[in-house]
């Protein structure tokens, strides 16, 4: 049993900008984390500049990360400049790592953004990565998040980011299960023309829990969002994600929209959506939408044909989205959780021969 | 050349906003006490459970806090200034003749005899807190259909104990403070008992008209419509305007049995200093179908949620709604959905228009339960901005327990795209024209589910005058 002195409850944690009825239980989610346990030292600090970023976990998860992370890290990518290789934020979750990543993209520039959570379950822990991005004009970033933890770990995942006129901003995210994973990353578009695309695939089993919260802030003349969410609960995984769009006075020529798609596979999944529009603007568009099924009779007809049991075809889109993350995985960090999370969900074997294939059509490229 | 602006005008409430004296008037003391709800249950020489009933949701209602993190502010609501129970001196009449002159005025000019004679089977005509008019077609009675009051249903040895059977059980006076509110003070509403097989070739309309300043109305409707029933059901309701608030805390519970059906239709047209918290809840059997038909443009501040429970199996709902929202409007409206049974079907179109600052929040749930097996859903919010002061969110949720569920939702938010009025010109449409058959086109679904007369005023209410030349 945790000992109650040496952790600290954490409300309203990944809530929204708007809220609906409390008794649905979807408003946010409450984490129980380590105390602050570095009271007396001096923390390391990004420049005051990040500390007006909103992140999509809110301030008490960032104040927590601060205070907890053994460091802060400070990249500048200088201006027009196309950084090589990616920043990595690795996070061991087995050892219950805390990163704090500040990173200021100066104008023009190009980078690309990884973090990687996971571990083998050595331990009940918890893990968390603050990820902080200032995009200035014309800047280009792309940020890849790969987590698959352990059953009995807990990550939290918090993203913000500020793109400024004509950025570009890309955030591709895989949640691939674990105990309680919480994801929160809040985009502000805020100069003219600048464009966002957030982009979520998931997979939650056993008694996986997932959290989840997009915000798009949209501030800038002009500017464009995409945010596209879908995934696969099975068995009694539980599953909350908010999505807003939030379409702010001044706006004007603005279009934003946002898409989930769910597979619900297991009997005793719990699956909450809230896709969330708010609109303060009349010359914009605001589009969101929400499929929640299982995998039709039509289309299992059609597999049937094809001698696919609806176990074969269930399968068929676990494995779909594991080679997706497995190929889209940048670096080596992420790669390895998400081969990792491929074992222990479709086995050894076929993990694999993923790797295997990923490996021979960059063997084909090269 | 200057040229001038496409305007939609503002809802149209001259028609709702004129006064009558309240002289004469029974008027209790502003504020909530035990013996203000005492007084109300003496009045009307209730049966001890309903007093007792009444004291506990008063300290439900003082004890329950309001939600701080989601709806619009009600800050300007103070209970100590709002007179519980306001009633005309007359006593409830079954003929127009017996009604009083300037009560039966109100309600001429608000079209309800009228429509009486052509087109409904029976109407209630509620003035402050008291069923003035009541009656019904004779042939409707004789095929057993009960509607009347709750009071006086609570008089007859023969309903009273259906009314205490159903009566709170499907809005639980613990669902929030305004429910609790509204059972501590409720007074008047309609009871209708459908028996089983009737089906109402016409409907019946209850009216309510709130006409005292700095007053509640919480009525209470009461519908049971037994195995194999069809009513419906129209709901209308207004106020004139005063600069001080008015509240309406009203509650509708229905109670649609097995292969029944129950269509609601409601036209809402509070003045702009009315806060309507109001509370509907429909409980549906197997193979039973509810309709819902909203339509919302008055209120200062409206929280307004229809539920519907598909508690059984092969059991659906509609539900189709329109919010109209302009200056000093926050309407907080959308409707809940609570698939329990398999099979179940429930579809839900909303429309909201925003214009000249006002706030549309168009607020859903959808809850699929473990057992709702084969469940389907789908929902469509459509908002439209006409300037840019207002302000429309949509905030829906679904929490889906069933993996054989299919649950779908779309949103779109905007305004006339210039496209679309540039593409109607160029096939000799003028400006006014083109916006006119868009806003038309706009609200046409759920004006055509109204019936005619309701369709009526609400263009009337939507009154549309488009002037100008592209700007």
């Amino acid at each position: 049993m945790a000992d109650e002195n040496a952790t600290v409850v954490l409300d309203r944690v990944n809530e929204p900008p708007a809220q609906t009825w409390n008794r649905l239980r979807a408003n946010d989610i409450t984490l129980t984390v380590p105390k602050i346990s570095r009271k007396g030292d001096v923390y390391f600090a990004l420049p005051q500049l990040f500390s007006h970023i909103e992140c999509g976990m809110g301030e008490k998860v960032t104040s927590w990360v601060t205070s907890q992370a053994a460091d802060a890290r400070y990249v500048e990518v200088p201006a027009h400049t196309v950084r090589e290789e990616p920043i990595v934020v690795a996070v061991d979750t087995d050892k219950g790592e805390v990163a704090d990543t500040g990173v200021m993209v100066r104008a023009g520039a190009t980078v690309s953004i990884v973090v990687a959570a996971g571990g083998t379950n050595a331990a009940a822990t918890t893990s968390a990565s603050l990820l902080r991005v200032i995009a200035e004009e014309g800047a280009t970033v792309t940020i890849t998040e790969v987590v698959g933890i352990g059953s009995s770990q807990q990550h939290l995942e918090s993203v913000g980011v500020d793109a400024d006129d004509d950025a570009r901003v890309e955030v591709r995210q895989y949640a691939l299960g674990g105990g309680t994973v919480a994801f929160g990353t809040a985009v502000s578009l805020s100069g003219d023309r600048a464009r966002a695309n957030v982009g979520l695939r998931y997979f939650a089993d056993g008694k996986d829990h997932l959290d989840v919260n997009h915000v798009v802030r949209q501030r800038g003349k002009n500017t464009i969002a995409h945010v596209r969410e879908n995934g696969i609960l099975d068995d009694a995984a539980e599953k909350a994600l908010r999505a807003t769009i939030d379409l702010v006075h001044g706006a004007r020529g603005s279009k934003g929209d946002e898409a989930e798609s769910v597979l619900v596979f297991g009997d005793d999944v719990v699956n909450k959506t809230v896709p969330v529009i708010l609109c303060d603007e009349d010359d914009v568009q605001g589009n969101h939408g929400a499929t929640i099924g299982t995998v039709g009779p039509e289309q299992m007809d059609y597999l049937a044909d094809r001698g696919l049991s609806r176990k074969d075809a269930e399968a068929l889109f676990v494995r779909a989205l594991f080679e997706d993350a497995i190929i889209n995985a940048p670096e080596a960090h992420a790669h390895d959780v998400a081969v990792r999370q491929a074992e222990r969900v479709l086995g050894a074997e076929v993990a694999h021969d993923f790797d295997a294939s990923v490996q021979l059509a960059e063997d084909e490229e090269a | 050349m200057t040229k001038e602006r496409t305007q939609v005008a503002d809802v149209d409430r001259s028609l709702y906003d004129f006064t009558k004296s309240e002289e004469g008037y029974e008027r209790y003391a502003d504020g909530l006490t035990p013996d203000i709800v005492r007084a109300i249950s003496a009045k009307k020489d209730e049966p001890q459970w309903m007093l007792d009933l009444r004291l506990k949701a008063l300290d439900e209602y003082h004890r329950r806090p309001m939600a701080t993190n989601w709806g619009p502010s009600i800050a300007g609501l103070d209970l100590d200034h709002i007179s519980t129970y306001v009633s005309p001196k007359t006593k409830q009449a079954s003929s127009w003749d017996d009604v009083p002159a300037d009560i039966k005025d109100t309600f001429e000019r608000l079209g309800i005899p009228e429509a009486e004679r052509e087109s409904l089977a029976g109407v209630g005509a509620q003035y402050d807190s008291e069923i003035v008019y009541h009656n019904m077609r004779e042939e409707v009675a004789k095929q057993g259909v009960v509607y009347t009051t709750i009071e006086d249903a609570l008089h007859d040895p023969t309903w009273e104990p259906v009314v205490h059977e159903y009566f709170g059980t499907l809005i639980p006076m613990t669902d929030h403070k305004f429910a609790a509110l509204h059972y501590a003070v409720w007074s008047g509403g309609s009871f209708v008992y459908v028996p089983a097989g009737v089906s109402l070739d016409y409907p019946l309309q209850s009216y309510f008209r709130l006409n005292a300043q700095g007053a509640g109305q919480f009525e209470h409707t009461l519908i049971i419509v037994e195995p194999g029933a069809n009513l419906h059901f129209i709901e209308g309701c207004s106020a004139p305007k005063y600069y001080e608030a008015n509240l309406h805390a009203g509650a509708v519970e229905l109670f649609v049995k097995d292969g029944a059906r129950l269509r609601y239709s409601t036209i809402e047209n509070w003045s702009k200093n009315m806060y309507n918290l109001n509370t509907k809840r429909a409980t549906v059997g197997a193979d039973a179908k509810m309709e819902w038909v909203s339509g919302s443009f008055g209120s200062h501040v409206s929280y307004l949620y229809p539920t519907t429970i598909l508690a059984g199996d092969r059991s659906s709902c509609e539900f189709t709604g329109i919010t109209f929202s302009g200056a000093t409007q926050d309407l907080d409206t959308g409707c809940k959905v609570i698939l329990n049974g398999r099979d179940t079907t429930a579809s839900v179109s909303t429309k909201s228009i925003s214009k000249d600052g006002g706030i549309n929040t168009f607020r859903s749930s959808v809850v699929v339960g473990r057992h709702a097996d084969n469940a389907r859903c789908t929902v469509s919010c459509q908002s439209l901005m006409l300037d840019n002061i207002s302000r429309s969110d949509t905030i829906p949720a679904m929490d889906v327990r069933n993996p054989t569920a299919s649950v779908g939702h779309e949103a779109t938010i905007g305004r006339i795209s210039d496209d679309t009025i540039l593409y109607l010109m160029s096939r000799g449409c003028s400006e006014q024209e083109a916006r006119t058959l868009v806003v038309n086109g706009f609200a046409n679904p759920v004006s055509k589910d109204l019936p005619m007369e309701y369709a009526v005023e609400m263009n009337n209410l939507i009154k549309l005058e488009m002037e100008g030349a592209i700007g």
